[in-house]
């Protein structure tokens, strides 16, 4: 291999850039009034939760190569098993203490991942990306209709916020959970990723034949990522029941599955640092699109259609002229020793 | 409701169905990828169509009844904005993309959201209906059999059936039509025996775009027309598909109709309404393709 | 007289070159036949005449003229037809339908041809309309060999025709290419039965890695004692 590999203090320097950037913007848009502080906080808040689910899904499809269009349902199982068993308004009448119904949630998810994946997984990518829609389509379909448990299409209110017995404000005990869970699992999956279990899993999704050869179960590895990034995804799912405080049916729109989708690939599948940034500036393209429709040009336009538009365009844009990413994992450092050989040599 | 009544309902769904799954299955087999954009595809043609038909009534044109010129004006204005919205999409999207699958289907769910978008756009979120007269159930139905049939789903089923069997006509015995299954069953010895792929993709769109615009229009004559009701039928589509089994155009028409009957007889199965029905249809799509997904008519493939 | 000439080709899949400069050649009227371990690139080799994968480099000329960067549906329109090792037959057409795909850029004389092919092989005609998929494997390859031949090539590849067939028929299948190779067809042929193979040659080639390792006439080969331990299986 000939290829340049750009320094990776040089790479995680413009990640800093992309975000620093975002965050002025941010400051700036405060200080002009464009934005109170309060919906700012909530954007940094939101952001952090996509950031959860964007690294969720680059386990799944970035580090295994596995296609899951049900992200907004394990999303789901985390926000709807957290406002059930905590809400004052859920049918269940449980109000357990939030940090126990996270761990119930990650419980379920954990099974709900292998119930999926275990016949799932062996599908071919394209069986598998329609039949996980298939999956989320029903578990939407039972969470709307089943409503002497979820109260059905009236939703849920009435969600305590974040640890509350934290000594902060609701907004800074928000902020400071997602930071603080962001950073967790961004260094965990950075940990295993460069762990013989990383390695694994890349020549894995290299070359599955090759991995059995060396007398390695793919499927194993694969539920492993699979689950994996279903826990994530559930975890960012009971943040946002907390941190919301209110969820409905309509939440589980497929689409938002779609919108992780684009963080994730816009980032650089196979990339944690793509995930994070990916996340960033899809929460600015979904909420900054509000602010379109303030100029003349868009004014006729309503938010719902242009956002759709500009993920839509988005997705096309980036496969055709950048289906690496902004982040392509090569710049990863996933075995430092012979990305220095490679920079030796060329 | 009686049972044969629930069937009726889901032969008049499940010919709409029938209509989106033979095209998405023509573009799945040659086009080698699933089109994420091909219930919004034929939510393109229901809209082609209301533009027809608005015009029409702006004209002073007033149907009396579902059977008329009208109806074939509104069709044939649908299946020319289906085609040439998919032919566009093709040459500007699909084709310089030039990669695989997985790649494709990820660019078509932005496809399907920009046509989305747009629709909805142009027309606002309003559910449209088309200028015909909203009669009820034919008498002379109702009295012989006891079951409630209206115009609108006469005029469905025939016109499926028409489409089905000229479809079967032209696949079976023009040398086009065989050109389109040999490519379908193997795009690589079908160009070795001299096969043009861009003959056959071309069709494949001209004819994936008229049969998806078709069904929109009949969905939204069904129902109602709304802009974002293409990802509702989306999933159902690809029910029908796999059932079937993927390429296999026949496999296609019986998943229709199975996936139509399914999603409208739901009520039949004890402690199951029909806000089940897609779910139903969702659970046998996902059982096919974990334990037959050659579908039920095609080969064991994997 | 070449008919195909095939000069210094390297080619491969994405980033991964499998064919190390290869040169090879077919003259008017012989069967060539290249024989070689199993992933030696035996049939991408083919594959890259038949212009189903791109040569990086290198030239692949055909009575003259240059074919190499030509696509399959053009570079069959100029004499040439190929047999592929799988998949070799459109299993959900019949019969007849798959004779009549073979005849695609000659349908003119598409009817004529069928009925030379039905009186060669009367079992064709007998199963003119039932599915490719209901065959067994001997009448499959029948078909394959008809479909291809139904543009009356001057050079026929053909990529492991004996493989997968019981050994009753693996005779047959060679008579089928001495049959076609006397009616005026050159043959290229990759064949894993070597021996079985290079009999009814002229020449042969051994690749293994991507590379020609060896060439002569087909006798030479299969008395080269070196070459029979290496690639005859002793
Ligand atoms: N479509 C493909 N993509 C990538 N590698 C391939 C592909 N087809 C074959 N190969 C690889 O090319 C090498 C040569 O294969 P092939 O030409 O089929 O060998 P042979 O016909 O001599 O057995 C093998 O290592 C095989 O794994
Ligand atoms: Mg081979």
């Amino acid at each position: 291999m000939n290829v340049t590999i750009p320094k990776t203090d040089h790479e995680l320097g413009s990640t800093s850039v992309v975000l620093l950037g975002l965050i002025v913007l941010l400051g700036l848009a405060i200080l002009t009034g464009a934005l109170t502080v309060s919906y700012a906080t909530y954007l940094i808040a939101l952001s952090g939760m996509y950031v959860l689910l964007a690294l969720g899904l680059n386990v799944q499809w970035g580090y295994g190569g596995i296609i899951n269009f049900a992200v907004v349902a394990f999303w789901g199982l985390g926000a709807y098993v957290a406002a059930l068993a905590t809400a004052r308004t859920s049918p269940l009448g449980l109000e357990w203490h939030p940090l126990f119904a996270l761990v119930v949630a990650i419980i379920f998810s954990v099974i709900a991942a292998i119930l999926v994946g275990l016949p799932a997984i062996r599908l071919r990518a394209d069986y598998l990306a329609i039949a996980t829609l298939g999956f989320s389509e029903i578990f939407r379909l039972l969470v709307a209709n089943e409503t002497h448990i979820t109260a059905g299409m009236a939703g849920l209110a009435g969600i305590p916020s974040v640890l509350e017995d934290l000594p902060f404000d609701t907004v800074t005990t928000n902020l400071l959970v997602v930071a603080v869970a962001g950073a967790l699992v961004f260094l965990f999956l950075r940990r295993i990723h460069r762990s013989p279990w990383g390695r694994v899993m890349q020549i894995i999704k290299a070359d599955e034949d090759l991995a059995e050869s060396l007398g390695k179960n793919a499927f194993s590895f694969k539920m492993q990522t699979f689950v994996l990034g279903c826990v994530i995804m559930t975890i960012a799912g009971v943040y946002y029941a907390h941190f919301i405080g209110y969820v409905d049916p309509t939440d589980l729109d497929p689409l938002e599955t779609f919108f992780v989708w684009v963080a994730v690939i816009l980032g650089g599948s196979g990339s944690n640092r793509g995930a994070v940034v990916g996340a960033f500036i899809l929460v600015a393209v979904l909420e900054g699109t509000r602010f379109l429709t303030d100029f003349s040009i868009f004014a006729a336009l309503s938010t719902g259609p242009l956002r759709l538009l500009i993920v839509g365009v988005l997705i096309v844009l980036i496969m055709r002229f950048k289906p690496e990413g902004l982040y392509p994992p090569r710049d990863e450092l996933i075995w430092p020793k012979s990305q220095t050989d490679t920079e030796g040599q060329s | 409701m009686s049972v044969i009544q629930l069937a009726v309902d889901g032969i008049v769904y499940g010919s709409i169905i029938v209509l989106g799954a033979v095209g998405l299955s023509l573009v799945y087999s040659i086009g080698d990828f699933p089109n994420f954009a091909h219930g919004d595809l034929m939510v393109a043609g229901a809209y082609g169509g209301l533009v027809a038909n608005l015009g029409l009534t702006q004209i002073g044109l007033q149907p009396t009844s579902v059977f008329s010129p009208e109806l074939l004006v509104t069709i044939v204005a649908g299946l020319a904005i289906g085609i040439v919205v998919a032919v566009a999409t093709h040459y500007l999207v699909f084709k310089p993309l030039d990669s695989g699958p997985i790649a494709l289907l990820i660019t078509s769910f932005g496809v399907a959201l920009i046509y989305r978008s747009l629709i909805w756009m142009g027309f606002g979120s309003s559910a449209r209906s088309y200028n015909f007269p909203r009669s009820g159930p034919i008498g002379s139905i109702r009295d012989a059999t006891g079951l409630a049939v209206t115009n609108r789903m006469l005029v469905i089923v025939l016109a499926t059936a028409v489409v089905v069997t000229t479809l079967h006509f032209v696949l079976q015995y023009s040398m086009l039509g065989k050109k389109m299954r040999a490519a379908a069953d193997n795009g690589d010895l079908a160009r070795i025996s001299g096969i043009r792929p861009r003959e056959t993709v071309l069709t494949m769109w001209v004819g994936g775009g008229a049969l998806a615009a078709m069904g929109g229009v009949f969905l939204g004559l069904h129902t109602l027309i709304r802009p974002l009701m293409g990802f509702d039928i989306l999933l159902l589509i690809f029910a029908a598909v796999i059932l079937g089994g993927i390429g296999s155009i026949y496999g296609a028409m019986l998943g229709g109709f199975a996936i139509g009957l399914a999603h409208e007889m739901t009520p039949v199965i004890p402690g199951v309404g029909s806000e089940y029905g897609a779910a139903v249809a969702f659970v046998i799509m996902i059982i096919i393709l974990l334990v037959r997904p050659g579908g039920i008519l095609g080969e064991e493939t994997t | 007289m070449t008919v195909l000439d095939i000069d210094q080709v390297d080619s491969g899949y994405g980033d991964l070159q499998i064919l190390h400069d290869v040169s090879m050649h077919l003259e008017e009227d012989e069967i060539v036949c290249i024989i070689g371990p199993n992933g030696a690139g035996k049939s991408t080799a083919i594959k890259t005449i038949f212009g189903l994968v791109q040569p990086w480099t290198g030239a692949i000329t055909l009575r003259g003229t240059e074919i190499s960067g030509q696509m399959p549906e053009d570079i069959v329109r100029q004499g040439i037809s190929y047999v592929p090792q799988t998949d070799n037959v459109f299993s959900t057409l019949t019969v007849e339908e798959n004779l009549e795909i073979g005849g695609v850029t000659v349908s003119d004389e598409s009817t004529e041809m069928i009925e030379k092919l039905y009186d060669r092989f009367p079992i064709l005609e007998e199963k003119r309309s039932k599915k490719a998929r209901t065959l067994s494997g001997g009448q499959r390859q029948i078909l394959a060999f008809s479909r291809a031949l139904m543009v009356d090539p001057d050079v026929l590849l053909i990529d492991e025709p004996s493989a997968g067939l019981a050994p009753s028929l693996v005779q047959d299948v060679f008579e089928n290419v001495k049959q076609i190779n006397s009616l005026g067809t050159s043959v290229l042929m990759v064949e894993q039965n070597a021996r079985a193979g290079l009999n009814i040659s002229d020449r042969g080639y051994v690749l293994a890695q991507g590379q020609v390792k060896y060439e002569d006439d087909a006798q030479a080969i299969l008395e080269n004692p070196e070459i029979g331990e290496l690639y005859l299986g002793g």
